[in-house]
């Protein structure tokens, strides 16, 4: 965005015909009312020629300070007030020798610059009360440009906090938990040397998990079938770990394999389920991943028979993650809840618009 | 004389691992015992009363951690880790005997070393080791600990219980009978109290605003003064906006 200056606000500002209107009426009302004043208290005792004049030098410097800002577009404070001050003593004198000629012309009156001392007295008001108004209408259009200055850095904010959000996510993405990494090689370390076949599998699985965990270019779009791929190779290295104390089941229609559904969302649920389910109960349980398609919604849900939540623990930033994607991504549209799972357990289900993955 | 000692950790191959180590490196040391999880561990540990106990730190049940706690005075023990920042460094400043996995054969062989010397020197555990392990473990223990706050919301749905981060709540409004939570996706009613969730809630994260009103500070977008002396509070992303009472005014002064 080009950097824009407080005074170029201000001659915009009037460019634009319906404000220029309000504030001609303004200066309009402002310049009867001093032509009333004039009148009685000033040297002509008559409203008319009072209201002439007023008029002339007030159309003559709003005329000429608008032409001048127009095209000397100044950029300083002070190259504005220089402007505007030889605008309203050069327009004042203008006005009124205008005001004078009209008088003559159309209505008959002789007036001139020595007459009860009208011109000097004249002068030393316009001057003062242009620069009163003059002042207050810029005060009044700068409180406006702050104002949307205001908003438009609001708009800024915003979209930085998008943005970091985001590279947030992908940082963590890549996040791998070192207790899983360390405890995973520990295990094909062992079974290396007692059942090299399966220790080779779970090398595979691993690698395939790291793979996609750490790769950083990750596309916005894969497949659920990669995405269910991925989460059987966490899942069957979290077997071997565990044992008889893990068992999961993955329920997808066929026609629900090839959809598109953005990557690392169910992941971190299926994680989650493990991490905070199931390893830490003694017996263990089951962990069953489904996908259905609800009218234009594709839903997916992982349930676990874990521990569960007490109203205490900590939620995982996983979870939040996920919702701040989820809404990234697809707006009010992307949900996530989270259930008590029957009889036991927690139940996590992903809702996302069918249409748009 | 020989030695005996209880393996604990959940998982299998592991176990197997290391007891397929130490018959290597120690062959007279008897493995009276392999426990899958903190109970068992601690029934064996009773049960046999071995010299020595390979404690894994995370285990269902009761951890590494909580069972050295109960057996300090009675064994020898041997902590295994995959990976504890804290604990190891508290293990390394105390000298607390601890195996890192994988665990390979020259630290397995230093430890095992180390530990004979101990044994030789003096058979029974000496009582410092248990005011020691106590004091890591209650350092480790302070370390870990979070603050006791509410941090899910139970709300019934339909036929299930839908579970709400509170991270996720906009502000809590009570009701004629119900407290009404609000989130970006809906309300929900629970019958908690506004006063018991005032309690509850974190306060650095929540702040009663009203008799009625508990707001996310997380939430607030500003708030202004009425002619009233009473605030008015608007949120984030939201339209509607909620009063503070003067009673409670004094929590945005900084604001």
């Amino acid at each position: 965005m080009e950097q824009q200056y407080e005074t170029e606000f201000i001659f915009k500002y009037w460019l634009k015909f319906k404000n220029i209107f309000t504030d001609g009426i303004i200066i309009g009302v402002i310049n009867s009312t001093l032509a009333l004043a004039a009148t009685i208290i000033g040297p002509v005792k008559s409203f008319l020629p009072n209201f002439i004049l007023a008029h002339s030098m007030g159309i003559t410097v709003s005329l000429a300070i608008l032409f001048s800002l127009l095209i000397v577009r100044p950029r300083t404070w002070k190259l504005f007030v220089l402007i505007a001050g030889i605008d309203i003593c050069l327009g004042l004198f203008i006005g009124l020798q205008i005001g004078f000629m009209i008088l003559r012309i159309f209505f008959n009156i002789d007036l001139d610059w020595h007459t009860e001392k009208v011109g000097i007295q004249a002068m030393i008001a316009g001057i003062f009360a242009s620069s009163a108004l003059l002042y207050f209408l810029i005060s009044k259009i700068r409180l406006r440009y702050r104002n949307e200055m205001i908003e438009q850095e609001k708009i800024k904010r915003l979209a930085v906090e998008k943005e970091s959000i985001s590279a947030n996510l992908r940082m963590l993405q890549a996040q791998i938990e070192p207790h899983f990494l360390f405890n995973t090689l520990s295990n094909i370390l062992s079974l290396i040397d007692s059942q090299p076949d399966k220790g080779k599998s779970m090398l595979l699985d691993l690698t395939k998990y790291l793979r996609t965990s750490l790769s950083r270019t990750l596309p916005e779009k894969t497949t659920l079938s990669q995405e269910i791929s991925m989460i059987k190779a966490y899942l069957d290295i979290q077997k071997i770990r565990m044992d008889e104390r893990l068992k999961y089941r993955i329920d997808v229609p066929d026609n629900l394999w090839q959809h598109s559904f953005p990557p690392m969302l169910l992941q971190p649920l299926v994680e989650n389920a493990v991490k905070h389910g199931l390893e830490p109960k003694v017996d263990g349980g089951e962990i069953v991943i489904r996908a259905s398609r609800e009218n234009d919604l594709l839903k997916i849900e992982v349930a676990d028979t874990g521990l569960g939540f007490s109203d205490f623990d900590k939620p995982n930033v996983g979870i939040a993650n996920v919702r701040e994607r989820l809404s990234l991504l697809f707006g009010e549209r992307g949900r996530l809840m989270i259930e008590e799972n029957k009889p036991q357990g927690v139940r996590t289900t992903i809702e996302v618009p069918i249409n748009d993955v | 004389m020989t030695y005996k000692a209880v393996i604990a950790d959940d998982e299998k191959e592991l176990r197997t691992y290391l007891k397929k180590m130490l018959a290597e490196i120690w062959p007279q040391l008897e493995i009276c015992g392999e426990a899958v999880n903190g109970r068992e561990a601690l029934k064996m540990i009773v049960d046999f009363e071995p010299h020595i106990a390979f404690l894994d730190i995370k285990m269902p049940g009761l951890s590494g951690l909580d069972v050295a706690r109960k057996i300090a005075g009675v064994c020898r023990i041997v902590f295994i880790t995959a990976f504890d920042q804290f604990a190891v460094e508290a293990f390394e400043r105390e000298a607390v005997d601890y195996l890192v996995k994988p665990v390979t054969k020259e630290r397995l062989q230093q430890t095992i070393s180390r530990l004979k010397n101990k044994l030789q020197s003096s058979p029974e555990p000496p009582e410092e080791l248990a005011v020691i392990i106590t004091q890591v473990l209650s350092g480790l223990q302070a370390k870990t600990h979070t603050d006791q706050h509410l941090q899910w919301i139970k709300t019934q749905h339909k036929s299930s219980i839908r579970l709400i981060s509170v991270d996720e709540v906009d502000y809590f409004q009570a009701g004629d009978k119900y407290t009404s939570v609000v989130t970006a996706d809906g309300e929900a009613l629970i019958k908690k109290s506004i006063k018991e969730l005032s309690r509850e809630l974190d306060p650095r994260k929540f702040w009663q605003i009203h008799r009625g009103t508990i707001v996310n500070v997380s939430r607030i977008e500003n708030v202004g003064r009425s002619l009233t002396g009473r605030g008015t509070l608007k949120l984030k992303k939201r339209s509607d906006s909620l009063t503070v009472s003067r009673q409670y005014l004094h929590l945005f002064k900084q604001m």
